[in-house]
């Protein structure tokens, strides 16, 4: 077989709520060019999909201005818009930058319209419209990670390789969820080879891919997801099936959002209100015990929240709070003008705006001190929702205008509880998100076999992820544990004795000094100030007992003795050598507020993700150069075409990275 | 190749389709495909049960341990002499241990799953006789194993399940110790298998369990924890309760053997879980207890007898350093010599821990491990018994305790000076926990091994009792 090149590489991440992919290794590896979101349409014709929603409409046929024709397939322009243009917006405000697609995309379909209608003929048609931002009649294949519409499924895979369009000889890497049982991955190679006709494909445990984006052999991957969350242990790039936990319920993203509207929804909060919440950059999690700013301070995080919380908590909202007060002012700054935003730079444009809301609102901030946010008892955050604009009677088949209506609404300490124990008592005595998710982790670890690599597994946690977005997430998990699972060096110490035979530990070389601030280095609190040395001793394995009889050393295995974990917890540090990655981690960007993922699938728009959430990808890249370019099948990386036609599906999980 | 030529047609056209391989314990169940080297599937025997807005509920699986529900209780389909006692929980339970991470729940219509969509201009095959229900296992052969001492019936209902509920192909039903040797690489083996419910001792010769010197005692895992439990009611300067983790919010850093100091959790009276399930909670910190803490004494002498140069055994434990743990609630103590006085009476009967409320009676000498082994040999041929002896197999989860084949290896010398005594454990922690699946693996997919499988047609032909004849 001829080798792979870098070019032709095609990468499919499927996950319930947005699909990665990408066509070809970049020199230095890049976020996902493209993201769709994980849904189809049905089409007429039953058992066939369509990516977006077609709405049916009848109407005259007049001339060729003003009326409406999409053709069916429209994905073709989305395919020509420049996969850099969201890198291009960098400068751009954040919280705009994947909005502006949807009224692009509109004015897409009323340019063909125009196309359409050039024939000129007064006739009854029938015309077929893509709805993008429309979702009503989506079926979404994958739910917690687990495909429940196989048909559906596989127009997904289509519609993205279709779209990606790759030449014949394009191996494939697909990132498989670990919900995914074996028969399911069986299913999926015997779809892809016979299908797209790949020379190689590959399957690849997600948590082994985040490890390859990192760069560890030996790490806890904790995947916070949209509604469930896995939590893997891969040893030496293996991954622990046994206690794994897979798709744990109730524990993902939406957790906190439920959670949010528990809170609020007495207050006149909506679903999409609260989710935007939660994505806002006031929404934050505190470590375990942190006081709630304001007159809650001596109230603890995990005490009981709502109850004390509601008479402090002014919610403002229903109303759209206006800067200056006028209602001219808030027209001005709810509608968003599509024409000028396709006409002019967009970006451009949508920074000026930004800018003079700034100002506007710089001029009469009152504040006198700016206190982190964490602080503060109250805070506001932009609530952002599309209203598609009645068509003017004078174009009635227009492409559809939407108008943005922005809002400020201010939250109190409400923001800080989205992951504490729900109110409303479901099936589950869940003890808030983190604690659950703390406990998994343990479990996980601990059921390990080689107890002397847990130690390792808390010391290198891997939280990925876009559920784990929300600001201090890491940071409060892993207090969660210590104060719940790490173990104190106390006074064991002196009142047992010091093996003798324990290693001098080296000393730390200037590449080993942690760097300060970094959110992983939570010690125990019980820990400062103990002689390492002392907790080597006590932590590591015993001596042998004196008396021990010689026996056969081939046939026989000693185990050795180890000890209880974990002493303590740490998360392991991003990669530094892919700057794609690592601008975005740096740059703390607010979190955008577009509604859902409403937006068309098409070429990432750069801006939203804050970078190492999406690991599984870069990891992916990692793999696929390793795999298909650099090992070309030496190491049985991946699965051929021959291999297939020899052994079938099954032999996939013989390959299973 | 050029990129843009596309790929001849030639496509797979077998139906190759892997076994089952389930090995039910009394702790936990084993389940994959054969040809692997570890099992993909491994479940607790534990469900829970609990009933939500007036629905009982069960449920299965490594959940049980994380999140706690409502009014939960903890059940076992397993008896403890690893009988099945509730057939119909061992059957969803076995069920879910296969569907969960194996076979998919429901596999899709094959129908509709788009692997089947007939290209324009081709006819579509014949669909005729294709079942609409599918069964969970219609495609799979299944391998069951059996503990030696399974009784006629408990064996008539497994092939029951495996082909009237589950609509498996072919069936085929094996001995766990017979597995084990084969998992080590021999056909004829004394196995030793130490599991959470049972110890065992199975002769094998030449793939066949000589039934005579099969013997078995309630001294397993369950066992040495509610030793160490006796242990911890006794233990000074206070009795140590055990708090799982569930019941805890935070805890403090306390100096060894200093109260506890943690942030208690309390559900409602009518949502809280019931005492099995902390049982089973605590069972968790005491496992881990025992990987930790709990060590053998070496031999060769029992602990309670006189060392070899005068000095007692129990002085030269006390000597050595002691271990330190951490309960789940803060709590932290070194345990001295008492870490080996949990697990002595598995050898030394003398030695219990007494404990009035234990759920085991005091073990008799009889039940040891070294007696065992020998009422074993004493059942079998003598010609055959150094052979066994050259070819002990160790197995099961409890025999990873911290030097105990150290110490069978002393027991084992010390009753037969004559003959070599050759112990082979494995040292992979896998291998020796799943060695009866490993060896269910290693046969289901061996080719000779096809005119054994008991097919459907012969099922349906003579009855479950056909399992008596074929699966000896």
């Amino acid at each position: 077989m001829p080798p792979f090149k870098d070019e032709h590489v095609l990468i499919i991440a499927p996950g319930s709520q947005v699909t990665l992919a990408q066509l070809g290794l970049p020199e230095s590896f890049t976020p996902a060019r493209w993201r769709f979101p994980s849904r189809m349409f049905p089409s007429e014709k039953k058992g066939e999909y369509e990516p977006y929603k077609i709405h049916e409409r009848r109407q005259e046929v007049k001339s060729a201005n003003g009326s409406t024709a999409a053709k069916e397939q429209e994905d073709v322009e989305m395919k020509d818009q420049p996969p850099q243009e969201g890198t291009a917006n960098a400068d751009a405000p954040k919280t705009e930058s994947t909005d502006e697609t949807k009224p692009e995309a509109a004015e897409n379909a009323g340019e063909e319209g125009k196309e359409g209608g050039e024939n000129g003929q007064t006739v009854q048609e029938i015309f077929y419209e893509e709805d993008i931002a429309s979702e009503e009649g989506a079926i979404w294949p994958m739910q917690k990670g687990r495909i429940v519409d196989w048909e559906c499924f596989f127009a997904l895979l289509t519609h993205v390789y279709n779209t990606l369009s790759p030449p014949f000889h394009t191996p494939i890497m697909l990132v498989a969820e670990p919900v995914w049982s074996l028969r399911d991955r069986e299913a999926i190679t015997q779809f892809v080879f016979e299908k797209f006709k790949t020379p190689a494909f590959c399957l690849m445990d997600s948590a082994a891919a985040v490890c390859y984006g990192y760069g560890v052999q030996t790490a806890t991957v904790i995947d916070v997801g949209k509604d469930k969350v896995d939590v893997t242990a891969v040893t030496d790039f293996q991954v622990n099936e046994h206690g794994r936990g897979v798709a744990l319920e109730g524990c993902g993203g939406d957790y906190m959002t439920d959670r949010l509207l528990e809170l609020l929804g007495s207050k006149g909060f909506s679903r999409e209100m609260c989710e935007q919440l939660k994505r806002s950059n006031i929404t934050e999690l505190l470590p375990a015990g942190t006081p709630l700013p304001g007159a809650a301070a001596t109230a603890r995080q995990n005490g009981p929240p709502a109850g004390s919380n509601t008479q402090l908590g002014g919610v403002e909202n229903g109303q759209p709070k206006n800067a200056n007060g006028t209602a001219e002012n808030e027209e001005d700054e709810g509608v968003l003008d599509v024409a000028a935003i396709v006409s002019g730079n967009t970006s451009e444009f949508l920074a000026a705006r930004e800018k003079d809301k700034g100002t506007k609102k710089g001029a009469d901030a009152a504040k006198p001190v700016r206190l982190p946010n964490s602080k503060k008892e109250k805070a506001t955050f932009q609530h952002q929702e599309f209203v598609k604009l009645e068509p003017e009677k004078d174009a009635p088949s227009g492409p559809s205008r939407f108008m943005r209506q922005t809002r400020d609404i201010e939250v109190s300490v409400e923001r800080f509880l989205s992951a504490t124990p729900m109110q409303k008592k479901g099936e589950r005595l869940s003890s808030g998100l983190l604690e659950d998710i703390a406990t998994q982790i343990h479990h996980t670890i601990l059921a390990v076999p080689d107890a002397t690599k847990r130690s390792d597994l808390w010391d290198s946690l891997i939280i990925v992820g876009n559920g784990s977005k929300v600001k201090g997430f890491t940071q409060a998990l892993i207090s969660t544990i210590t104060q719940k699972f790490v173990l104190s060096p106390s006074g064991t110490i002196f009142t047992s004795e010091i093996p003798s035979n324990f290693s001098t530990p080296l000393p730390t070389g200037g590449t080993n000094t942690p760097v300060p601030g970094f959110p992983g280095q939570m010690h125990h609190p019980g820990s400062q100030g103990v002689n390492p040395l002392l907790v080597a001793a006590t932590h590591s394995g015993n001596p042998m007992p004196p008396g021990t009889p010689s026996i056969d050393p081939l046939s026989h295995h000693r185990s050795t003795g180890h000890s209880q974990t974990p002493t303590s917890v740490r998360t392991v540090k991003p990669p530094e050598y892919f700057p794609e990655w690592k601008e975005q981690t740096a740059t703390q960007q607010p979190p955008q507020n577009q509604p859902g993922l409403n937006g068309p699938g098409g070429p990432a728009s750069g801006g939203g993700h804050r970078g190492m959430e999406e690991a599984v990808f870069l990891g992916a890249q990692v793999a696929s150069k390793v795999v298909f370019v650099i090992d070309q099948g030496i190491s049985k990386g991946f699965m051929s075409r021959v291999e297939y036609n020899e052994n079938g599906p099954s032999a996939i999980h013989e390959y299973v990275m | 190749m050029n990129p843009s030529v596309p790929p001849s047609a030639a496509e797979y056209g077998g139906d190759e389709v892997s076994a089952i391989v389930l090995d039910p314990g009394f702790s936990s169940t084993r389940a994959g495909f054969a040809g692997e080297d570890t099992p993909k599937s491994l479940i607790p025997t534990y469900y829970g049960k609990y009933s939500f807005e007036d629905q009982d509920k069960i449920i299965f699986g490594d959940d049980v341990f994380v999140t706690p529900r409502p009014g939960l209780s903890i059940g076992n389909p397993m008896g403890r002499d690893g009988i099945v006692e509730d057939w119909d929980m061992a059957e969803k339970l076995w069920e879910y241990s296969f569907t969960s991470r194996l076979t998919g729940a429901k596999p899709g219509n094959p129908l509709h799953n788009g692997l089947n969509d007939v290209p324009d201009g081709e006819l579509p095959t014949e669909m005729e006789g294709l079942e609409t229900d599918e069964k969970p296992l219609a495609d799979s052969p299944l391998l069951m194993s059996e503990c030696s001492w399974n009784p006629t019936k408990a064996r008539e209902k497994t092939i029951e399940i495996a082909m009237e509920k589950w609509g498996a192909p072919a069936f085929y039903l094996a001995r766990n110790g017979v597995l084990a040797a084969f998992a080590a690489g021999k056909a004829s083996a004394l196995v030793i298998d130490i599991g959470a419910s049972n110890i065992s001792i199975t002769p094998v010769h030449d793939g066949m369990v000589l039934k005579r010197g099969v013997q078995h005692s309630p001294l397993g895992g369950d066992y040495i924890s509610s030793q160490v439990r006796a242990l911890f009611k006794s233990n000074t300067p206070q009795p140590i309760t055990i708090t799982p983790h569930y019941l805890i919010s935070s805890k403090t850093a306390v100096d060894a053997g200093q109260p506890p100091q943690a942030k208690y959790k309390t559900f409602p009276p009518d949502r809280t879980p019931d005492a099995s399930y902390r049982s089973l909670l605590e069972e968790r910190t005491l496992s881990e207890f025992k990987e930790c803490v709990v060590q053998v004494w070496p031999g060769p002498t029992k602990l309670s007898a006189p060392g070899p140069n005068g000095v007692p055994n129990e002085e030269m434990a006390r000597s050595s350093p002691g271990r330190p743990f951490e309960f789940p609630d803060g709590y932290n103590q070194v345990f001295g010599v008492d870490r080996y006085r949990v697990v002595e009476s598995l050898f030394d009967a003398k030695a219990a821990i007494p404990d009035p409320d234990s759920l085991f009676p005091a073990p008799t000498q009889a039940q040891t491990v070294s007696e065992l082994v020998k009422a074993a040999l004493n059942g079998v041929d003598v010609d055959l018994r150094p052979h066994l002896l050259a070819n002990v197999v160790v197995t099961g989860a409890s025999s990873l305790l911290y030097g105990f084949t150290d110490r069978l290896n002393q027991e084992l010398m010390q009753l037969y000076p004559g003959p070599r005594v050759r112990i082979s454990a494995p040292g992979n922690t896998s291998e020796r926990r799943f060695s009866s699946w490993i060896g269910g693996s290693i046969l289901a997919s061996l080719g000779t091994f096809h005119q054994m499988w008991i097919s459907k047609k012969e099922f349906d032909e003579h009855g479950p009792n056909i399992v008596e004849k074929r699966c000896k």
